[in-house]
């Protein structure tokens, strides 16, 4: 990660403008006990009151970094209920990073958002429908599969 | 010159920065080796 990911200029770009960065040892404690942290590297996003939204585990290329720092701010908003905010996030995702792994995530996570800010269940189905056109071996076209019922 | 990360190493201050800022936090564990 410090010598390929860190140094990419898109990661640099996105960090600075959405997030506040610590590095810290895999060891630091109390850190490494709070988070159970168990191998490296592990890079967790957290919203201002110190609260886990998302983590991921192994090396991630700037290609896949990027869009899954953009899917932990948009899970930190979505927890936070600030749904019109992580749809937008969300939507950066699939417009800028769409065959990164974060984008079927990012897809069955807006069509939850915008079902929750409106309670109807068209944006679920609306899901499945496009997880099933663009995704069709992801997990989670899988566990959008009962929106089709709807 | 290009820009790197500006790394924290205060869990507490990145807190207060993260608020201030109205940020989330980044929290990277790695391994020199």
């Amino acid at each position: 990660m410090g010598a390929v990911t860190y140094p990419n200029e898109k990661v640099v770009e996105l960090i600075e403008k959405d997030m506040v960065p610590i590095q810290v040892l895999y060891d630091s404690q109390p850190l490494a006990s709070k988070f159970n942290v168990q191998w490296t590297p592990t890079v967790i996003t957290l919203d201002k009151e110190g609260k886990e939204h998302n983590r991921t585990v192994g090396f991630l290329a700037p290609e896949e970094f990027i869009p899954s720092l953009m899917l932990g701010v948009a899970k930190c908003h979505f927890d936070r209920e600030k749904f019109s905010k992580a749809i937008e996030m969300l939507e950066e995702v699939l417009k800028d990073y769409p065959k990164s792994d974060s984008a079927p995530e990012a897809l069955y996570l807006r069509g939850v958002a915008l079902y929750k800010s409106t309670h109807k269940a068209d944006p679920l189905k609306e899901a499945y429908k496009r997880l099933l056109a663009e995704y069709p071996s992801s997990e989670w076209t899988k566990r959008a599969q009962p929106y089709k019922l709807l | 010159m290009a820009k790197t990360i500006k790394w924290e190493k205060d869990f507490d201050r990145v807190l207060t920065l993260a608020r201030a800022e109205n940020k989330m936090v980044l929290l990277d564990f790695f391994n020199p080796l």
